[in-house]
C-alpha cells in the first residue's frame, strides 16, 4: 500500500511522458499513413493501400527540382557558415577577457533573432544593396542564420583544447598557418562534422528567410507550402514523409557521429 | 668545447612580476644540464624563451652563437617535451613522431627510417599504428620524447617531463632518459624541482631561486661545495652552523665555532676576519669519536629514528643548536639521551657567508 502511494506521482510521470511521446508522433504517423492511402483526398477510412502517389513523387519534375534546390543551398551555406563559424570561434578563442565575451554574444545574436525580424530585415538589407533576391540572398540569410551553431559547437571544442598542442607544432617546424590545418583543424574535426550536418538541417528546414529572399526557384518546404495552399492531397503526404526520413536519418547519423567522435 | 647556448643578460617580466632576472647561462654542448630550483622561480620561462614561446623583455639568447632571441618557435633548431606530453591525439605514434621530419620536407623513405630507428631506441616499435590514447603514461613520454628528437634538434628541452608519472616508473624514465642523453649524444636541458631527480641525471646543474641563477655546476660539487644557503639547503639536508672567521690562508679559513678553534675548511668565497660565517656539514659527514679528543665536541642525542639502511639522530650541542646526523648500520649504538663525542670530516665540510649576519 505505501510502495503503491509512494510510486503514484512516479506513475503519474511515466503517464505523462508516454502521452507527450502520443502527442509528438501521433500527427507525425497519421501523416504517413494517409501517404499510402489510394484516394485523391486525406480522411478515414484509408480503406486502399498503394505505392502509387511515391511513384509519382518521385516522378515529379518540380519536386525534384526543388529537392535538388534546397540540397544546393543547403550545401552552399553549409560551406559559407562552417568557414566564418570557425573563424569566429579560433578569433573568439584567442580573444581575452571582456572582449572575448562580446564577440561571443554578438556572434550568438542571430539565432536569437526571431526569424520574421531576421527575414524582413535582411530583406530590407539586400534591397539597400541592390542584390536581387534569388539564390545568393537565400545562402546569405541562412548562413547568418546557421554562423552561431558553428560558432558554439566548434568553441566548446576548442576550450577543451590542450593549449600546448598547437604549441608542439610550432615547436616541430610549423607556422600558424600549417599548425592550423594540420593540429587545431583536424582536432575540431567532429565539432565541425556535427556543425555541417546541423547547418545542413536549419537550412534545409528555413521557410521564413527563403520566402522572404528567395526567387522563383522554390526550395522544398516553398513547394510543398504551395502545394498545401492549392489544396492537401495525399501526393503532400509522400513527400513530407521522405523529407521527414531523410532528414531524420541525417540527424540520427549526426548524433551517432558527435557520440562516437567525443567518446574517443 | 663549445657553448650550444646563451642567455646574456636575460630578463623576461610578466607585467610586475619578475620571472627571470638578469640571467646569464652557458650550456656546454652535448651535456645533459638541469634546471633545478622551486616552484615559480622561473625555469618554464627560461626554457620557454629558449624554444621561442616566450620573448624577453631585454638581453640575448644565442643558440650555436646564433642570436635567437626574437625567432619564431618553428624557426629555431630547438625542440620541447612537454609536461603532459602534448601528443596529437588523432596521429598515431608514427605519424605524431613523423610529424617534424615531415616539416622538414624529408621524402616519406627516410622518415619512414627514422621513425623505425627512434621507436627502437625505446622499444616500441610494434606500437607505430597505436593511437596515443591506447598507450600507457610511460608510453606516451617515450613517444614524446622521440618525437622531439626526430628533427634532431640542436638542444632538447625537457620541463618535467617525468612529473606525471609514478615513482617507479619515473627512476626507471630517469635512467631510460639519462641512456637516450649519453647514447644520442645530444644536449639535454632538463627543468625539474627535484633534486634527487637533478642529483641522478645531471651532468651539470643549475640552481635557479627568484629568476636568478644562484650555482652552477656538476652534482658531486653542488653537493659538497655549495655557495649559499639557499643551495646548501635546497640540495640534501644541511647542517649549517655558525662561525666567526679568525684568519685564512691557502689551506683554507680557520674559525671560531661555539666557543672552539676549528680547523682550516675549505671556503666558497674569500673570507676576512671577523666575518659572520656558516658552517655547512653534511649529516653523514658528522662522526662519532670513540674517545674524547680536541679535534671533536660534546653531544647529547635527542632523537633516534630507524630508517632501514641508516639511522637518522638529532644531537643537541652544548650552545643549544641542534645537528642531524645520519649514521650507517654499526658506526654507533648510541641511544637517546647519551653523551657522545663528535667530529666531522674537515674535507666534507664548506664555509659560506651567513647572509643573515652580514645584513
Ligand atoms: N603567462 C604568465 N603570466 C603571468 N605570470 C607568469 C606567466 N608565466 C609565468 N608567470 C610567473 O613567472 C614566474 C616564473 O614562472 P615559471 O613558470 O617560469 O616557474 P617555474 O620555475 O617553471 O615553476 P614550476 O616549478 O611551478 O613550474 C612565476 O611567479 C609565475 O607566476
Ligand atoms: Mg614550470
Amino acid at each position: 500500500m505505501r510502495t503503491m502511494l509512494a510510486d503514484a506521482p512516479r506513475t503519474a510521470l511515466t503517464m505523462a511522458y508516454w502521452g507527450f511521446v502520443l502527442y509528438l508522433f501521433l500527427p507525425l504517423t497519421l501523416m504517413m499513413a494517409m501517404s499510402f492511402k489510394n484516394a485523391a483526398f486525406i480522411a478515414f477510412p484509408i480503406g486502399d493501400w498503394t505505392f502509387d502517389w511515391y511513384l509519382k513523387v518521385m516522378q515529379d519534375k518540380p519536386f525534384l527540382e526543388a529537392c535538388a534546390y534546397s540540397v544546393l543551398v543547403a550545401g552552399l551555406t553549409t560551406l559559407a557558415a562552417t568557414v566564418i563559424g570557425v573563424w569566429i570561434a579560433m578569433l573568439i578563442a584567442t580573444t581575452e577577457g571582456r572582449w572575448g565575451a562580446v564577440l561571443f554574444a554578438l556572434a550568438c545574436l542571430p539565432a536569437v533573432v526571431p526569424g520574421m525580424i531576421s527575414a524582413i530585415s535582411l530583406r530590407i538589407f539586400i534591397s539597400t544593396i541592390d542584390m536581387p533576391t534569388g539564390t545568393s540572398a537565400i545562402v546569405l540569410g541562412h548562413t547568418v542564420h546557421a554562423v552561431p551553431f558553428v560558432v558554439v559547437m566548434a568553441l566548446t571544442r576548442l576550450r577543451s583544447m590542450p593549449a600546448n598542442l598547437v604549441d608542439a607544432a610550432r615547436d616541430l617546424g610549423a607556422d600558424s598557418v600549417v599548425a592550423f590545418f594540420r593540429v587545431t583543424l583536424p582536432y575540431l574535426g567532429p565539432a565541425i562534422g556535427g556543425g555541417m550536418i546541423f547547418c545542413i538541417l536549419l537550412s534545409i528546414d528555413d521557410f521564413v528567410r527563403t520566402f522572404f529572399l528567395g526567387g522563383y526557384r522554390p526550395t522544398l518546404p516553398m513547394l510543398i507550402f504551395a502545394k498545401v495552399q492549392g489544396g492537401m492531397s495525399p501526393e503532400i503526404n509522400a513527400m513530407a514523409t521522405l523529407v521527414l526520413l531523410v532528414t531524420g536519418a541525417v540527424g540520427l547519423y549526426a548524433e551517432y557521429y558527435t557520440r562516437r567522435s567525443r567518446s574517443r | 668545447m663549445d657553448p650550444v647556448v646563451q642567455f646574456q643578460n636575460v630578463t623576461k617580466a610578466y607585467g610586475q612580476a619578475v620571472a627571470v632576472d638578469d640571467l646569464n647561462l652557458t650550456i656546454q654542448a652535448g651535456k645533459f644540464v638541469t634546471l633545478l630550483g622551486p616552484s615559480g622561480c622561473g625555469k618554464s620561462t627560461t626554457l620557454r624563451m629558449l624554444g621561442g614561446f616566450e620573448i624577453p623583455n631585454s638581453g640575448r639568447i644565442l643558440l650555436a652563437g646564433k642570436d635567437v632571441t626574437r625567432l619564431p618557435p618553428n624557426k629555431r633548431n630547438v625542440n620541447i617535451v612537454f609536461q603532459d606530453y602534448a601528443l596529437f591525439p588523432h596521429m598515431n605514434v608514427a605519424r605524431n613522431i613523423a610529424f617534424g621530419l615531415e616539416l622538414k620536407g624529408l621524402d616519406s623513405s627516410a622518415i619512414h627510417k627514422r621513425v623505425m630507428e627512434l621507436l627502437a631506441l625505446v622499444q616500441l616499435q610494434d606500437y607505430a599504428a597505436r593511437m596515443p590514447s591506447e598507450l600507457s603514461g610511460g608510453q606516451r613520454q617515450r613517444v614524446a620524447l622521440m618525437r622531439a628528437l626526430a628533427p634532431d634538434p640542436q638542444v632538447l628541452l625537457l620541463d618535467e617531463p617525468l612529473s606525471a608519472l609514478d615513482a617507479k616508473l619515473r627512476q626507471q624514465m630517469q635512467i631510460e632518459l639519462k641512456s637516450i642523453q649519453e647514447r644520442t649524444g645530444k644536449t639535454f636541458l632538463f627543468v625539474t624541482h627535484d633534486q634527487e631527480e637533478a642529483l641522478t641525471m645531471s651532468d651539470q646543474i643549475v640552481v635557479m631561486n627568484n629568476g636568478k641563477v644562484e650555482q652552477m655546476g656538476d652534482p658531486h660539487t653542488l653537493y659538497s661545495r655549495p655557495q649559499s644557503v639557499f643551495v646548501a639547503n635546497f640540495i640534501g639536508d644541511a647542517n649549517l652552523l655558525r662561525a666567526k672567521v679568525v684568519g685564512a690562508d691557502a689551506q683554507g679559513t680557520a674559525l671560531t665555532w661555539n666557543g672552539r678553534q676549528v680547523g682550516a675548511l675549505p671556503s666558497a668565497h674569500a673570507m676576512k676576519q671577523g666575518d659572520s660565517v656558516l658552517i655547512v656539514v653534511r649529516p653523514e659527514a658528522l662522526r662519532f669519536l670513540s674517545v674524547p679528543s680536541g679535534e671533536g665536541f660534546a653531544g647529547k642525542i635527542r632523537k633516534r629514528v630507524f630508517k632501514g639502511n641508516h639511522t637518522s639522530m638529532t644531537i643537541e650541542v652544548d650552545d643549544g643548536s641542534q645537528l642531524n646526523a645520519l649514521v650507517h648500520p654499526g658506526e654507533s649504538e648510541a641511544i637517546s639521551g647519551e653523551d657522545v663525542w663528535l667530529g666531522w670530516n674537515p674535507r666534507a665540510a664548506t664555509v659560506i657567508r651567513d647572509e643573515s649576519a652580514a645584513g
